[in-house]
């Protein structure tokens, strides 16, 4: 059965200016939980912002949750929760006021909400510290009462924009169970923007991954994965000429050392592997089919589309100006 | 056998201990049950330890502790011993405790309680604001005005009452001449309003800035804007609200007290209609007066706090625009006999305005009252302006 569409988008394009922020966006996000990938500057608020009906597109159109993206922006907010990535909680007040208060802003009766924020408050493992102020919370407190004030009213589609962002270990495994508790035991959606792949990946069936405000890619994570699969073998002994005799034989070979990964391109390839090895007198010690990561997956999207980055931290934690990721020249930007 | 399992083998240093050598447990000896209650040996006082005695347990103290030297290997034997006992470690833990069966509980359950209310309209989220800004001012749970707010609001109000209360006690006393200096005519109705010093020098421009100092810049320094914005409330109810929350607060200060001032009059010597009729026009135009006066204040406030990250610049930026233009007009007229500059002034134009309103002698004289409602009006709309704009551009995302 096919499963509900929450967000859909066609020809979804926004300029500031001359400034492209987003370019025909066609999206469709089901029900479940979703990753929002892309690096700073990928047009991942843009879109927030537009599907939340914040800004007008400049062409295009959209519904989320049956609701269009032009016209109906006030009744999106009141069915979705948004959990900030930055500060949004007043350091003054504590948690239950808090909590309480962004129900009332969503026109909950103070009664109603008082109970929803004792309730949601539990939920996110703040039941004991609920009377405290904000302003002595810990980094993953204060990213606990936001998914509070998210869920206070028990929205259907939750977007979290980097919810793991700056936490400890233990905190950090805490929201994403909780995130993961929403979405199998709640059956609520979460669209959920970070740039950590782990917790996407812990989290999500499904991701869509934004660059220069095009779609890069979008699809369940384990139909990505399957796009780059892999057989990987751990050679003893001519490497270099095994390595040459499968090339001889159109395989395509990516190799570390010892450790060889082969497109795994056919169903007889690790009989074919084999044969090449005997024929050489190489040892193959280790042969496994590889388990791309959503790491891989990323870097693999972000080869394909021209770049050279040696991992996802390297592309999202440092300035654009030091990132050297410019655009290739197909597509506008200044690379080669 | 290894070399290293022979070192192992080899007597290790025994660490420095006070504590006697450890003893074999005794055997449990079987007890007899005893049914019925022994006698129990009556506790007897220890005698007192002997010169002798406490000489040599100091002696054997400070022997042990002289031994301790910096060549002294740290085994962490001692420690071992003060955690787990001294023995070998092969007592009978059958005889030493028992093994109790204890439930296993779950500390925490993280269940999702889903929740089927109905959202109510527009209207009641706006009352959340309002209600939210207002009942600050009384009670904990709301939006945190500071102590030093607080305080000077209750003062400020009680001071703005001086009036009502002397107005009263002159119908106490019945002294005519008391009353004409404090009870309700033009002037005092004026003054209860417009009047300069105190009132627009140290209540009302002073209760502005700490009103409007924090109202928007601390959800920009805060980033509680998301949290407004990312519900379905539009930016002009956002600033709508706020701006009749902060306006509300100073209504109570200086509206309500002259309605008070008013009723006082009224109550104490008993006015009829006649003197109703007659004065109630007087009153009116006050009112209008506090309400220009408000109005202003807090366009101007609310432009400077959504300029800012914080409440400090918009509280003394809002007093450097009311006491700062004030006063320039009043060197530049001392010095050169002219009045034009005080078309900069808020509180001069607001002045200006309000003595014809009330119909007092008027003390500007070099130009048309006109032109101070004219400058009011700009003043009004670029203070908007700015804070229209500033609002339009507050982020939900990030600021």
């Amino acid at each position: 059965m096919e499963r509900e569409r929450i967000i859909q988008t066609q020809d979804l394009s926004k300029f500031y200016g001359p400034h492209m922020a987003l370019e025909n966006l066609n999206l469709d996000i089901k029900k479940g939980a979703t990753g929002l990938l892309g690096p700073n500057g990928a047009g991942k608020s843009t879109f927030l912002k537009t599907i939340l009906g914040l800004i007008q597109a400049t062409s295009g159109e959209g519904t989320v949750l049956g609701h269009d993206i032009r016209t109906e922006g006030a009744a999106i907010r009141a069915r979705i929760g948004y959990m900030p990535e930055y500060d949004a909680l007043n350091p003054d007040m504590d948690a239950i006021n808090q909590v309480r208060y962004s129900g009332e802003l969503l026109g909950m009766n103070p009664v109603v909400a008082l109970q929803r924020a004792h309730a949601s408050l539990q939920y996110v493992g703040l039941g004991e510290q609920r009377y405290r102020e904000i302003k002595s919370f810990s980094t993953g407190m204060k990213q606990a009462t936001k998914l509070a004030c998210a869920i206070i009213h028990d929205p259907e589609l939750i977007i979290a924009d980097e919810p793991s962002n700056g936490l400890d270990a233990t905190a950090r495994e805490f929201m994403i169970d909780t995130l993961i508790n929403t979405v199998k035991q709640g059956d609520r959606s979460v669209l959920m923007a970070s740039h950590l792949m782990d917790d996407v990946e812990r989290v999500c069936d499904e991701i869509v991954l934004l660059h220069k405000g095009k779609l890069a890619a979008q699809g369940r994570i384990e139909d990505l994965k399957a796009i780059d699969r892999e057989i990987e073998i751990h050679v003893w002994g001519g490497a270099s000429k095994l390595e040459a005799a499968m090339i001889q034989r159109g395989m395509r070979v990516r190799r570390e050392g010892r450790v060889m990964r082969i497109a795994h391109e056919s169903e007889e390839l690790t009989s074919e592997i084999l044969l090449c090895a005997s024929q050489v007198g190489a040892q193959i010690r280790r042969m496994h089919e590889y388990e791309a990561s959503l790491e891989d997956l990323f870097l693999v999207i972000m080869e394909n589309l021209g770049y050279d980055v040696k991992s996802s931290e390297d592309l999202f934690n440092h300035p654009i100006h030091a990132r050297k990721v410019d655009a290739p020249g197909h597509m506008g930007g200044g690379a080669s | 056998m290894s070399e290293d399992e022979e070192n192992l083998l080899q007597p290790q240093p025994q660490p420095i201990v006070i504590e006697s050598q450890p003893q074999p447990l005794p055997p449990p000896q079987p007890q007899p049950i005893a049914i019925e209650p022994q006698p129990q040996p009556q506790p007897q006082p220890l005698p007192p330890p002997t010169p002798q005695q406490v000489q040599q347990v100091q002696q054997v103290a400070t022997e042990d502790i002289q031994m301790a030297t910096a060549e002294t290997p740290v085994t962490g034997q001692a420690r071992m011993d003060t955690a787990w006992g001294s023995s070998e470690g092969d007592e009978d833990i059958s005889e030493m405790a028992s093994i109790g069966q204890t439930d296993s509980g779950e500390i925490f359950k993280q269940n999702y309680e889903p929740w089927r209310g109905e959202l109510n309209p527009r209207w009641m989220r706006n009352w959340a604001i309002l209600r939210h800004h207002i009942l600050g001012i009384f009670k904990k749970g709301h939006r945190p005005w500071g102590v030093p707010t607080r305080i000077f609001l209750v003062l400020v109000f009680f001071a703005s009452l001086s009036d009502a209360a002397l107005t009263l006690l002159s119908s106490l006393i019945g002294d005519a001449e008391f009353h004409s200096f404090w009870g309700v005519n033009r002037d005092n109705l004026y003054g209860h309003v417009l009047g300069f010093f105190p009132r627009n020098v140290m209540y009302y421009p002073i209760v502005a800035a700490l009103l409007v100092g924090g109202v928007i810049s601390e959800d920009r320094l805060h980033g509680t804007s998301a949290l407004y914005f990312s519900r379905p409330i539009n930016r002009f109810d956002y600033v709508g609200m706020k701006y009749a929350s902060v306006a509300f607060i100073q209504a109570i200060i200086i509206i309500f007290t002259l309605f008070l001032y008013y009723l006082t009059e009224i109550m104490a010597f008993g006015r009829g209609w006649a003197w109703i009729v007659d004065t109630f026009p007087i009153f009116l135009g006050a009112l209008m007066g506090g309400v220009l006066l408000i109005i202003t204040y807090t366009s101007i406030g609310l432009a400077l706090s959504s300029v800012s990250k914080g409440k400090f610049f918009p509280g003394i930026g809002l007093l450097a625009i009311i006491l700062g233009t004030k006063t320039l007009a009043i060197i530049v007229k001392n010095l050169f006999d002219r009045e034009i500059l005080y078309l900069l002034s808020p509180y001069d134009c607001l002045a200006h305005v309000g003595q014809t309103l009330v119909k007092t002698q008027p003390t500007y004289d070099q130009y048309s009252w006109t032109w101070s409602l004219a400058s009011l009006i700009v003043m009004n709309a670029i203070a908007l302006y700015v804070l229209s704009s500033r609002v339009s551009s507050m982020e939900v995302t990030r600021e």
